[in-house]
């Protein structure tokens, strides 16, 4: 299982993915950096400048979070979602799967090299936009362990389906089948604050079912609330609109994400354990 | 044995893969499995190998049933549509598979040396796989398979990508190996090949195993007879024809293939009998590639 874990890890390096990735997140980080800093420095001259000052660092925090959120999701996605498919469309795998190594353990690895990528580059990202606004705002935010662990868990939750969608469709059909399912998310999380502002309880309850589809946006909105609730900060990340969160997702909702993970792999281990290739 | 299936079948849909599949491999042999394409042949490799999960029937490898992981780690595997991560280099590529099958450290170093230069790669492990031509290619694969020292070897058309002197050095290997005693499941389309180095060769046509058996024993009986004679006679063909098939009646030239070797002396006295003069009589053993013909024609099946 390590032996695939280590071999993936390499081909995320090797094929550049993680290079192209780190080359367009520090494009959005140098652009968002340039936002946030003359944002923040020309708001300072406008008569409302007192009380915007309070309201606009959480939201250029959410918002970089939010983006870089995509960008992780898109990694997360675009690594994965040929990672059984295309290995048997190309034939690559034909080598692998008759050694002494059983099937559950290649998709345990390679989901296992995958999420240890994606969360170093998870955890990059979310100490530098935290860097950035603090840096260019004076925003103070403490350094919480288990908001890290939630950002690097949004794109495992995708990495998890794009696996098990790897193990039954082609490479194509899984990708936008995972782009769709990430778009139901997220559409669906901001109808959620949405109806939670004009109290609306259908889009409410629109949000809670795309969240059980695809749990990641949840976990955005924990995040940002865990970030901006905590004891000095203001009670801004109400006042967000779409990318803040006005209630905060339960527990259960995050024990939920864990058991969704594991079910999409077991699934993901057990359709390919029994495929033909 | 080495390889024992019973029943083994693969269905697809409708579609037959292979069927009622009956075999016996033994040990330290060279097994050719020969079949026009889409006969089932890498569909009876594949089960065996465990890509494919068989519809019905058994079989046992070296004694444990299909997908025992301990048999596995004795099992080399070039496939026949070879593919490998080509943004390794051939080291790195040996070395990932040398730890999929438990090698480590020193061992695995030398494993992968040792590998490299017997299939001809020596200077050439530092470069990209993609670098490789397709021949560099596949003998990389046959690296691989040969990389754990397996007991059981099975080369699915192993020198397809290679020019005539690399398939020399893969026939060579292949000798070498069943020197050691090793036993190779060899599935190739180029018969002179198999007719070269098989002790024994099963053909498969249409899912089904037509014939099987020790290359000696299913080439021994079958010959060929071309002869010149006058005066023949319609009594004279049917008494020949008796003997085996008659292949041609042209002018004063018969040819016709016999059962027996033993049935050449025969054929002059049919000939003189019916007061034919014989001319000239030449014999030619079959080839493997007749056989081949024959069988896949006449399409009959051997069942367990």
């Amino acid at each position: 299982m390590l032996t695939i874990a280590a071999l993936t890890c390499k081909e995320v390096v090797r094929r550049r993915i993680l290079l192209v990735t780190i080359v367009l997140a520090a494009a959005f980080l140098s652009l968002y950096g340039i936002g946030v800093h003359y944002g923040y420095q020309d708001m300072g001259g406008s008569q409302y400048a007192g009380p915007m000052s309070a309201l606009i660092a959480p939201m250029f925090l959410s918002l970089g979070l939010y983006f870089g959120s995509f960008i992780i999701a898109f990694l997360a996605v675009m690594a994965a979602v040929g990672s059984v498919s295309g290995e048997i469309e190309n034939g690559v795998i034909n080598a692998i799967v008759p050694s002494p190594v059983r099937r559950v353990d290649i998709i345990l690895g390679k989901f296992i090299g995958y999420s240890l990528m994606l969360s170093v580059f998870s955890s990059l990202f979310y100490a530098a936009v935290l860097l950035i606004v603090r840096y260019n705002t004076g925003l103070h935010l403490p350094v919480k362990a288990g908001a890290i662990t939630l950002f690097c868990l949004q794109p495992v939750v995708l990495l998890a389906v794009t696996m098990f969608g790897s193990t039954f469709l082609s490479t194509l059909a899984n990708g936008i089948a995972c782009f769709m399912l990430y778009a139901v998310g997220v559409v669906g999380g901001m109808l959620e604050q949405i109806g939670t502002l004009v109290n609306s309880q259908m889009l409410v309850n629109i949000g809670i079912v795309s969240s059980l589809l695809m749990p990641a946006d949840s976990v955005y909105r924990k995040i940002v609330f865990n970030l901006l609730s905590a004891p000095g900060s203001s009670m801004s990340y109400m006042m967000l609109g779409p990318f803040g969160s006005y209630s905060e997702p339960s527990v259960w909702m995050l024990v939920y994400t864990g058991l969704y993970i594991v079910i999409f792999l077991a699934l993901a281990s057990l359709i390919f354990s029994r495929k033909d290739i | 044995m080495v390889i024992e299936t019973d029943g083994l079948t693969k269905m697809y849909c409708q579609k037959v893969g292979c069927s009622e599949i009956c075999l016996n491999v033994g040990e330290g042999q060279i097994f050719g499995f020969l079949g026009p394409n889409g006969a089932g042949k890498s569909t009876l490799v594949k089960i065996l190998v465990g890509l494919l999960f068989p519809t019905a029937g058994s079989a046992r490898i070296l004694g444990k049933p299909l997908g025992d992981q301990g048999v596995r780690r004795k099992i080399g595997f070039l496939p026949e549509n070879f593919r490998y991560q080509d943004w390794l280099t051939g080291v790195e590529l040996l070395s990932f598979h040398g730890s999929l099958y438990g090698l480590r450290g020193a061992e695995k170093t030398r494993r992968i040396r040792q590998v490299l230069e017997r299939v001809g790669l020596g200077d050439k492990g530092r470069q990209k796989v993609g670098s490789y031509s397709k021949g560099m290619q596949q003998r990389v694969g046959l690296a691989c398979a040969l990389l754990p020292d397996p007991e059981l070897i099975f080369l699915d058309e192993p020198t397809s990508a290679l020019d005539p002197l690399g398939r020399r050095e893969v026939r060579e290997i292949m000798l070498d190996l069943r020197e050691k005693g090793k036993t190779i499941f060899l599935n190739s389309h180029l018969l002179s090949e198999v007719e070269m180095i098989c002790d024994r060769v099963a053909i498969i046509n249409k899912g089904n195993i037509v014939k099987e058996g020790p290359l000696g024993k299913l080439l021994a009986g079958a010959v060929e007879v071309e002869m010149v004679a006058g005066n023949i006679t319609q009594k004279m063909v049917d008494e020949l024809s008796a003997l085996g098939s008659l292949l041609k009646v042209k002018g004063n030239t018969i040819r016709l293939s016999l059962r027996e070797t033993g049935d050449i002396p025969v054929v002059a006295e049919i000939v003189v009998n019916n007061g034919g003069r014989l001319f000239s009589l030449n014999t030619r053993q079959n080839s493997l590639e007749d056989l081949f013909v024959d069988l896949v024609k006449e399409g009959g099946a051997d069942k367990c």
